[in-house]
């Protein structure tokens, strides 16, 4: 209780404490109380004053915006009493200048007019001055219809009188009253009379041409590149004149227009030319001529066509130059006005450009040329091999250099004419025949094969007599040697030649064709990298001349050699081994022999077959060789006299030839390394970790071969060895 | 600039209009160009496509249809592995032209060749004069193999080009191996890739 007591005595006196702080807190409050109501008559103030300046700026700004509004409708109005007066200075204006005969001051008064909006203006000016604008509308009117009229009678005057300058006059007026396309149709057709006017007294001139005249036999690529020629200077002069005065754009629709007139003169000058070359029976002949069937008197000679097909190639030229030059001056000038969808205008302009009637014309033109050159190309190739001589001395009969120089005159001709697929049709076509006809030619004279019954000391005549007289005068088995060389001679410089050939035209295109498109360069390049594959398929069919040559002079001739070798023992003591030395048993022989071989053919092979030919014959001599000595039997100084007899045959062959022969001979030095040891273990010393620098060629079973060749070594002292 | 393991010409033959170049533009570009203009010569285009791993890229040859690039596009012909005869299964002239083009692939293109008759605007079902079985028929007749195609809908377009990119490859491979088969043992080696083995060379011919 008492503790209760005590606790609420505290509590009490806790309050009475906190009511002092109260208390003055309380006091304080009422100081404040009256500022606070002043606080809020003040802030109320200033709200509505703040309101009343908001409305006052919304007023103001409202009579800023009427007044804007006012004003931009006297600038319209002011436009307006400008255009009126402009309408009625025109008005004036035009029937004086009508009246004076200022065709282009009245003009630049229409023109003034129709940039003019009528409807406004009888609109705005209704009640009170509407008559004397409605005549001036009328008056304007009238008189715009009159100088429509008077302009186009006036140019077709000044057309019909030639005064270019009163032409040229009224084209400029055309635009100014808004006939753009009148004026240029009418300028066009104007332009085109002219070019067909200057166009048929050049053809009659060239169909007056005698055919002494040094140009006669192009005179018709002539004709053609003058009428190109002439257009090309019209568009030269007229085009400042339409870009000027008609504004940009308008190119094309001139251009176009221009190119009809040139499609008909073109059309006259290639019939003229048809004619007068006899084009038609010509190819007509070319097609039948190239039929299989077809025999030698119904064939048109192709000497005949020689001069045509150049005459060709110079036509299409120049029409692909001419189209080429109208190509930049249209698509210029639509890069000029075009803003958008300018790759679609450009190949609205290509797809004009390659169907028109001059691109259609020289396309039919190409082809007749592609097949008629594709015939030349054959038959004078034909001819090159039906005439076929060997001069004795020579390396290659005479058609290889007879055939690449066709070809070559061939397909440069093709590319003297600029078209990109003319040129590789011909490619195409110089491959088909190359490896159709020549090769297959080679062919045909290389299965034949080399006579067998090879006898040395004739062949070495026939050499030296072809050298020495030059000419052969042999046996048939004689000539046919000889002709077999030649062929796999010819065969070689042919897959030369059209390497070289490859990389000349590769040159001559780069130069010609630098300008086209990338995709017709791809074109080209893929049509001529078919000659690289083509000059491989010659090269196949020297190797297959190659083993011709192997199974009847090479094979045969080595194989007694070798035998002489296998007779030849190698289980010798010290006396056979010094006679040997003495008189030794086979290998000077082999190499004088082999000598002999290798120079026969060398006088009558070039560089790189005979180099072919040396390899071949130094690959049996190893391969037979090899053969030999696994079935023969060594003793330790039989190994040693094999060991020598092998150096000196290395020896002499490194002699002969240019590259390095050791490596053919790699695995026959091993086997004499194997039989030249004093022990079987020796081995070991040039066996793997121990081998050094050398490579082995023989596998441990093949060593274990060799060395159980020599009858000194012990069975099992070879099977222990761990290789 | 880019590898690739095979390399084979394919090219596309057949009346004007029916619509090789599309085929063309479909299988490489993935387009359907309308109004394509007539083709000038020829045209070309390179895709290279893989075959069991193996890149390989065809050298697509277009060739215009009309009569006057006919001595241009025959150049062509024997170059190529691979030939596709179109024609338009709702334009029966441009069928009964197909004995005509037979006619020049005889002729110029090498016997070996992988040729596919293909009808052409599949999609044009309503339109169709050309019952698939009669393509077919003449396909076989021909031994050509057949397929119809639209190149709108890119129907059976990719598989066209697939299966020939997967037959030549077929091809090459054996061929390939062929030559090794046979080569004689004392000939020197051929740094060469050439896939036609010299046995091949059977047929000579020079007039």
């Amino acid at each position: 209780m008492e503790c209760f007591g005590e606790s609420l005595n505290q509590e009490l006196e806790d309050l009475q404490e906190h009511q002092t702080a109260i208390e003055t807190k309380m006091l304080s409050l009422h100081k404040m109380l009256p500022n606070l109501q002043l606080l809020h008559t003040d802030s109320r103030q200033l709200s509505s004053m703040v309101s009343f300046t908001s409305t006052l700026a919304e007023n103001v700004s409202g009579k800023v915006r009427q007044l804007d509004l006012a004003k931009s409708h006297v600038t319209a109005c002011m436009q307006r009493v400008e255009d009126v007066l402009d309408l009625k200075f025109c008005t004036d204006g035009v029937q004086t200048a009508l009246q004076n005969e200022d065709y282009e001051q009245a003009a630049a008064h229409i023109h003034r007019f129709l940039s003019l909006d009528e409807n406004v203006l009888r609109m705005t000016e209704g009640s009170n001055e509407g008559s004397t604008l409605d005549t001036s509308f009328q008056l304007l009117h009238e008189a715009e219809s009159k100088l429509k009229k008077i302009v186009h009678k006036n140019f077709d005057a000044a057309v019909h009188s030639k005064d270019v300058a009163s032409v040229e006059r009224f084209f400029k007026i055309f635009p100014l009253i808004n006939l753009h396309d009148e004026g240029l149709t009418k300028f066009s057709k104007y332009l085109s009379a002219q070019i067909s006017e200057t166009a048929e007294t050049n053809l009659n001139q060239a169909l007056s041409v005698k055919s002494s005249d040094k140009r006669s036999t192009v005179i018709f690529a002539d004709t053609i590149t003058l009428l190109f020629e002439g257009i090309a200077r019209v568009v030269e002069i007229h085009q400042p004149l339409v870009e000027t005065y008609y504004g940009p754009g308008k190119m094309f629709p001139f251009m176009a227009a221009l190119q009809k007139e040139c499609d008909r003169q073109t059309r006259k000058i290639v019939e003229k030319f048809k004619e007068s070359r006899d084009f038609t029976r010509k190819v007509q002949k070319v097609r039948q001529s190239s039929m299989p069937r077809a025999t030698a008197a119904e064939k048109i000679d192709p000497k005949e066509l020689d001069v045509l097909l150049a005459e060709l190639t110079l036509m299409n030229a120049r029409a692909e130059l001419y189209l080429r030059f109208v190509r930049r001056r249209v698509v210029a000038d639509v890069e000029v006005s075009q803003e958008e969808d300018r790759t679609e205008k450009v190949a609205e302009v290509d797809k004009f450009l390659s169907d028109c009637d001059l691109s259609r014309l020289m396309q039919e033109l190409v082809g007749s040329y592609i097949m008629m050159e594709e015939y030349f190309m054959k038959e004078m190739v034909v001819k090159a091999v039906k005439m076929d001589t060997y001069e004795g001395g020579a390396m290659t009969s005479s058609m290889v250099d007879d055939a690449f120089f066709i070809v070559k005159k061939c397909v440069r001709r093709a590319m003297s004419s600029c078209s990109v697929d003319g040129v590789c049709a011909m490619l195409n076509n110089a491959c088909t025949m190359l490896e159709q006809d020549f090769k297959e030619e080679l062919h045909s004279r290389l299965k034949l094969g080399f006579p067998s019954g090879f006898d040395l000391t004739q062949a070495y005549n026939l050499v030296q007599s072809s050298i020495q007289q030059g000419k052969l005068q042999s046996s048939d088995t004689e000539k046919a040697k000889a002709n077999f060389l030649c062929m796999l001679n010819d065969t070689e410089v042919s897959s030369d030649y059209i390497q070289t050939l490859k990389k000349n035209l590769q040159a001559e295109i780069t130069k010609v064709f630098g300008h086209v498109h990338q995709h017709s360069q791809e074109k080209l390049e893929s049509c001529l990298s078919e000659l690289a594959s083509v000059s491989n398929k010659f090269r196949e069919v020297r190797e297959f001349g190659f083993t011709q040559l192997y199974s009847a002079a090479i094979k045969p001739r080595i194989k007694p050699w070798v035998d002489t070798f296998s007779a030849t023992s190698h289980l010798i003591d010290d006396e056979e081994f010094t006679n040997y030395e003495a008189n030794d048993p086979w290998v000077q022989a082999f190499i004088v022999q082999l000598d002999n071989l290798l120079n026969t053919f060398k006088a009558s092979l070039t560089t790189g077959n005979n180099d072919t030919f040396v390899s071949h014959v130094t690959t049996e001599v190893t391969i037979q060789l090899e053969k030999a000595v696994l079935k023969m039997s060594f003793n330790r100084l039989g190994g040693l006299q094999f060991d020598k007899e092998l150096r000196a045959l290395v020896g002499y062959l490194t002699s002969v030839t240019t590259w390095t022969i050791r490596d053919k001979f790699a695995r026959l030095t091993q086997m004499a390394t194997i039989l030249n040891l004093e022990k079987v273990n020796e081995i070991l010393d040039y066996w793997g970790p121990n081998s050094g620098p050398l490579t082995w060629r023989l596998t441990p079973t093949e060593v274990r071969q060799v060395l159980t060749l020599r009858v000194d070594f012990r069975g099992d002292d070879i099977k222990r060895l761990k290789l | 600039m880019e590898d690739y393991k095979y390399l084979f010409k394919v090219v596309l033959i057949g009346n004007a209009g029916v619509g090789k170049t599309c085929l063309v533009r479909r299988f490489t570009q993935g387009l359907f160009p309308p109004g394509q203009g007539a083709t000038i010569g020829v045209d070309f285009m390179i895709k290279t496509v893989e075959v069991d791993g193996d890149k390989v890229k065809l050298q697509i040859w277009d060739t215009a249809g009309q009569e006057r690039f006919r001595c241009i596009t025959q150049s062509y012909y024997r170059s190529a592995n691979a030939l596709i005869l179109v024609y338009d299964i709702t334009c029966q002239p441009t069928f009964d032209c197909l004995p005509n083009w037979i006619k020049e692939i005889d002729t110029y293109a090498s016997s070996k060749v992988l040729t596919y008759l293909v009808g052409n605007k599949s999609d044009r079902l309503l339109h169709r004069e050309i019952p698939a079985e009669i393509g077919e028929h003449f396909a076989k007749q021909h031994s050509m193999r057949y397929l119809e195609t639209s190149a709108k809908e890119a129907e059976n377009v990719d598989r066209l080009f697939t299966e020939i990119a997967v037959e030549l490859t077929k091809q090459a491979k054996e061929n390939f191996l062929r030559p090794r088969q046979d080569s004689t043992s004392g000939k020197v080696g051929m740094p060469n890739g050439g896939s036609s083995p010299v046995g091949g060379l059977s047929c000579c011919k020079l007039n």
